[in-house]
């Protein structure tokens, strides 16, 4: 059974259809990427799995359980954890705290039970990610590249069972972005389950198995990295048609 | 990373949650703070004027609980004088018809506090920003129009008079009543500031301060935030009506919903905005600037603008609005925060040297 089906997920704002008919589905220890140019309908795709959005129709099952139509938080607690192509953080806290927030839900203090203290569970999490030493300061003192590595480390204290990171090398430099697919490779290698959307298509594809391409609201490929580079049906989209 | 480095840094993660980020006070300061209101009584202030106090102090509970609810989870009320009127006029209503005694009524009016908080907040809480403030600020009036129009039960106007006091008369003199009355709201004060101060500095304070920083942001941390909102305005209901209910009791020892013939009255306008304006000139988010915003408000308000220099009461408040845009201009972070500002930076010095030892001991580990 897959982790994740998403089943005939449609979307329409108004007249536009910003996700239409899309099927895919995510098996355990994957890593998907979802590509496509701006406006494809990827953004909107993970707002309607996480509860952010309504699906106007189609199914979403997480574990077999159906999923569709609940909030974001109880999706989070059932193991369905995102991150924000716009970096979310909690300013006014410091950095350990901001983890401290996710521990403090239903599916966190599950978590922590065992290991007693919540502060010495978002210490591990901050040292995954590097931000050790930023950990007393209030998180609106971060960089970009800071907060998103924060951002990444909040999700995991939920331990999810399915990770969403939505452009997780969104406005980073090339050596934070390096790090960044680093760490990424090293929550796959720890069995987690991840779907990245991305623009960065160089950092992506050293990363995943298998990648879904989106146009206009519409899945139109999924295969491996080579298989989807061969295909002209993406060629087309991303470089247009030829003469 | 060795266990024992990893409880260091978690010790030290406190001890800034509870100097430097959460701004609180230093220890020192509140306590002497306490000691000069303690002494206040017998430093040659009139019994009478006590009363100044003792309306400062009831109403810094409902500026910290105003505090709580908007500092600390955003979530903006601008009319919480409804859960003052709410806590003393449930309390005066089982007075009147049942003639239960002081001490289960005002516990009772808590519970009435925070029901109302739960009913008005389930629906409400689903709006943001000025949406919400538009709302919150049409309870009270709502709850006046409600009150006179049941007049025959709760009294229109004039309200229900001659509640009985929590320090009656006979067994004690006028003086000693005013005296009493001083202490209780002091005690209060302190209690209910600390209280509200250890939840807003826990885990569920955490929580939050997350909901005001990001809402989206904490529901994808799988965080019930509905469940938090409601907690946070039941637990700000809740230190409303206590002030509320006490005021009753103590002060004029009548429940009056606006100025009527006496100086008493539970909702009229003005208890909606103090707070709002001496959590501001205070510093919002603190919990302790507020406490001392009242004080300043009633100080000049209450004394200075009647007693020391005479100023109509028609444009006492323009006079106290302007000069709290001139300090909040000087200080836009509050009060408070400046005090504390000032405090930590005669501290600083020494915590440069203790950092320097710490990275010097790092780097000889390794």
């Amino acid at each position: 059974m897959p982790l994740l089906e998403v089943e005939n997920l449609t979307k329409r704002f108004g007249g536009l259809i910003a996700v239409s008919n899309v099927c895919f589905h995510v098996n355990e220890g994957e890593i998907i990427g979802i590509i496509g140019p701006n406006g494809a309908g990827k953004t909107t795709l993970f707002n309607l799995i996480t509860g952010y959005l309504k699906p106007d129709s189609g199914k979403i099952k997480l574990n077999g359980e159906d999923i569709t139509g609940l909030p974001p938080n109880k999706i989070a607690n059932k193991g369905l954890v995102r991150t924000f192509q716009i970096v979310r953080p909690f300013r006014h806290l410091p950095t350990i705290a901001n983890i401290l927030v996710a521990l403090q839900s239903y599916r966190g203090r599950k978590r922590v039970e065992w290991i007693k203290t919540p502060e010495r569970k978002a210490m591990e999490m901050l040292e995954d990610v590097g931000l050790t030493e930023m950990m007393l300061e209030p998180a609106e003192n971060l960089s970009h590249g800071d907060l998103k590595r924060l951002e990444m480390a909040r999700a995991m204290a939920l331990e999810p069972d399915l990770i969403l990171l939505d452009e997780p090398f969104g406005g980073l430099s090339l050596v934070e972005t390096d790090y960044m697919v680093k760490s990424i490779q090293r929550m796959h290698l720890d069995g987690h389950t991840i779907v990245i959307v991305e623009h960065k298509l160089h950092a992506l594809m050293k990363l995943v198995k298998k990648v879904i391409v989106m146009h206009m609201g519409e899945k139109i490929a999924e295969g491996t990295p080579e298989e989807i580079a061969k295909n002209d049906k993406v060629v087309e989209v991303y470089l247009g048609k030829a003469i | 990373m060795p266990i024992s480095v990893v409880t260091k840094y978690v010790r030290k993660a406190y001890t800034n949650f509870a100097t430097h980020i959460f701004d609180a006070p230093p220890r020192m300061l509140a306590f002497l703070i306490l000691i000069v209101f303690t002494v206040v009584p017998y430093a040659g202030v009139e019994p009478r004027r006590l009363e100044i106090l003792t309306s400062a102090n009831l109403m810094a509970i409902l500026a910290v609980s105003w505090d709580l609810l908007v500092g600390r989870t955003g979530l903006i009320s601008l009319g919480h004088a409804l859960f003052y009127g709410i806590g003393a006029y449930s309390s005066a209503m089982l007075f009147k018809y049942f003639q239960w005694p002081i001490w289960v009524t005002i516990p009772i009016s808590l519970i009435a506090g925070v029901g109302i908080a739960l009913i008005i907040g389930t629906p409400c809480l689903r709006m943001k920003g000025p949406y919400l403030a538009l709302v919150t600020m049409a309870f009270p009036i709502a709850f006046i129009g409600f009150l006179y129009y049941f007049r025959d039960i709760f009294g229109g106007e004039v309200g229900i008079q001659r509640l009985p006091q929590i320090f009656p008369i006979p067994p004690f003199s006028l003086n000693n009543r005013y005296i009493a009355n001083y202490y209780l709201s002091l005690v209060l004060l302190a209690l209910s500031s600390i209280i509200i101060y250890k939840i807003a500095t826990s885990k569920t304070g955490i929580v939050f301060v997350s909901i005001l920083d990001d809402e989206l942001g904490s529901k994808a941390c799988g965080i019930n935030v509905t469940k938090y909102k409601l907690m946070s305005f039941a637990i700000s209901g809740l230190f409303g009506s206590l002030a509320g209910s006490v005021y009753a009791h103590t002060m004029g020892g009548s429940a009056t919903p606006r100025y009527f013939y006496d100086n008493t009255a539970l909702i009229p306008v003005e208890n909606s905005i103090i707070p709002i304006i001496v959590t501001i000139l205070g510093g919002i988010g603190t919990i302790y600037g507020p406490i001392i915003g009242t004080h300043i408000y009633y100080l000049l308000n209450r004394y200075v603008f009647q007693y020391v220099i005479q100023i109509d009461p028609h444009i006492q408040l323009l006079i106290f609005t302007s000069i709290v845009v001139f300090l909040v201009v000087r200080w836009p972070r509050g009060i408070a925060r400046a005090i504390v500002e000032k405090l930590e930076d005669l501290e600083e010095p020494r915590e440069i040297e203790e950092i320097e030892k710490e990275k010097a001991k790092k780097v000889e580990k390794g």
